[in-house]
């Protein structure tokens, strides 16, 4: 069983949580946002619809920056984090709490062996950025 | 996620003198201009909105400095520039092109005049080697060029890069004069005023005024308090703010950083990096190389007109007055939506037929929405009758607005 306290971490700098049932919560990490800078818009990944891993789904655009935010496992979007719109900063300011991107279903349970625990992905920053 | 467009190629830039300063402070460090500079040390839009309420201090050592001295220095400047320069009042700044032989242009700079004798060039960092380059070719050229009567002109002007041995800082911001001039020790206090004085920075005579009576484009020579820096200052700068411009010895300017920075609290002072010093000048509509100026774009497509003089010969004039038509207009606008337009990005008119090509985009942190300039190159379209037209943000077409810059001053 997964663990609410859990962070699963992708190369590409996105995470997942599980929230609630077979809910998980999917953001990008404190890394990826401090690289970014100030958040401006956040293109929404579609709800309903199904991505593959490693497929774009959205945008963040920052004053200086857009980068693309990746399925981190096959996945499907059953909600967005609609507060976005308005105050695209959170992504700045809880990159792991309310700025998160949108609520997803995995299409594969099986994938979350495929992504990394907080401990492996810090040390995954550390070798590839400093 | 993939961020595509930060540099990090860090590691084959040069480094200002400021360099250690920076990375101790956190900054978020990129490749601009062959140097490795500050983007953010925290936040753009909280260091853009800082200097618009407070103020803000920049390190800007990356540009360069190139003196021209001697006797036919002011002619010889006058034919390589397109603005009046001989005859301007010592002690002051003016803003000038340098064009080529087509009138394209190869740099934007100021001009700084100590004397009949003495000026300085302030040139962008991506130019100053090319500008240093082209000045001092013009300067070979006519030297061995023999006048109709005979004469050899220009015998008595030497020119200098003196990037590297410069440090320059920017203050910019309405409260910068509350932490300048406490810490500064007006040299004027103790001299003539039309006593001649020396400044050891550039081994230039010059005349001396008060901190206090400078003008904006105006300058002189001070010593800061306590740490007894030499300093040349200038009411100046990028931002549309008050502010002013500090040239140092390259050897003096962390301990002048560092001794701003100790006052930081006498106007609320953030150190600011590139990134809002790029939103700044583009909310305050002032032109950066490579944006709306290059060797491809006229002063007349810039909207630069006023900077090419009426009473003199210069280099391109020839060229320019072949020009009937402007092939490009510049156009300032602003959006509906939320994504930021990018420089080369296609403007459509209603139709969706391309006019143009953003020339700078970005996010405007006082107004809350992406601004952007254009030139639009289709002859037919007048920027005043434009009415619906978007901008093709990665396949998104995004509605803009034609708006009168400075974007700063616009009321909401």
């Amino acid at each position: 069983m997964a663990d609410n306290n859990k962070f699963y971490f992708a190369k590409s700098h996105e995470w997942i949580s599980p929230n609630s049932n077979n809910i998980y919560n999917l953001g990008i990490s404190d890394f990826a946002q401090s690289e970014l800078g100030d958040v401006v818009y956040v293109q929404l990944p579609e709800i309903g619809k199904q991505y593959k891993k490693d497929e774009k789904i959205g945008e963040i655009e920052s004053v200086k920056s857009v980068s693309e935010i990746y399925a981190p496992v096959d996945l499907t979007i059953k909600s967005v984090n609609s507060k976005l719109n308005e105050t695209p900063e959170l992504i700045n300011n809880e990159p792991l709490g309310d700025g998160f991107i949108a609520q997803i279903e995995l299409n594969n349970p099986s994938d979350l062996s495929l992504l990394m625990d907080k401990n492996s992905y810090e040390s995954f920053v550390k070798s590839n950025h400093e | 996620m993939n961020n595509k467009n930060t540099d990090n190629n860090e590691n084959e830039d040069k480094k200002t003198p400021l360099y250690d300063k920076h990375r101790n402070l956190g900054a978020k460090l990129v490749s601009f201009a062959g140097f490795s500079m500050p983007l953010y040390y925290k936040s753009i839009i909280d260091e853009h909105l800082n200097v618009r309420n407070n103020s803000g201090l920049f390190d800007i050592s990356h540009m360069g400095e190139i003196i021209v001295k001697g006797k036919d220095a002011g002619i010889f400047l006058d034919y390589v520039l397109t603005a009046d320069i001989s005859s301007i009042f010592p002690n002051t700044i003016t803003y000038s092109l340098i064009l080529n032989e087509n009138g394209g242009v190869i740099d934007d700079l100021t001009i700084y005049k100590f004397s009949n004798e003495s000026y300085m060039i302030v040139a962008n960092a991506a130019n100053t080697e090319k500008d240093f380059a082209w000045i001092h070719t013009q300067m070979l050229n006519l030297q061995k060029t023999k006048t109709d009567n005979g004469q050899y002109m220009f015998q008595n002007v030497t020119v200098e890069n003196y990037s590297e041995k410069i440090g320059l800082l920017s203050v910019q911001g309405p409260k910068s004069r509350n932490i300048i001039y406490p810490l500064v020790e007006d040299i004027s206090d103790n001299y003539g005023r039309d006593e001649n004085n020396f400044c050891n920075i550039f081994n230039f005579q010059y005349n001396i005024k008060s901190l206090k009576e400078l003008n904006h484009f105006e300058f002189s020579c001070v010593r800061f308090k306590e740490i007894g820096i030499e300093a040349v200052i200038s009411r100046s700068g990028y931002t549309g703010e008050f502010g002013f411009e500090i040239f140092t010895d390259a050897d003096d300017v962390n301990k002048l950083w560092d001794y701003i920075l100790e006052h930081k609290e006498l106007s609320n002072l953030l150190p600011v990096g590139l990134g809002a010093r790029d939103t700044l000048r583009f909310e305050a509509a002032l032109p950066l190389y490579g944006h709306e100026l290059d060797e491809t774009i006229t002063p007349y497509d810039a909207g630069l007109e006023k900077y090419l003089s009426k009473n003199k010969d210069f280099i391109g004039k020839e060229a320019l007055e072949k020009i009937k038509n402007k092939e490009k207009k510049l156009i300032f606008f602003k959006l509906a939506g939320k994504q930021i337009p990018r420089h080369l990005q296609r403007i459509l008119d209603e139709n969706l037929k391309p006019i143009g090509c953003v020339a700078s985009g970005t996010y405007s942190p006082l107004n809350k929405m992406p601004i952007g300039s254009a030139y639009i190159s289709d002859s037919n379209v007048t920027p005043s009758m434009l009415k619906n037209f978007y901008i093709d943000i990665r396949g998104n077409f995004e509605k803009a607005e034609v708006v009168m810059p400075p974007f700063h001053k616009i009321k909401k």
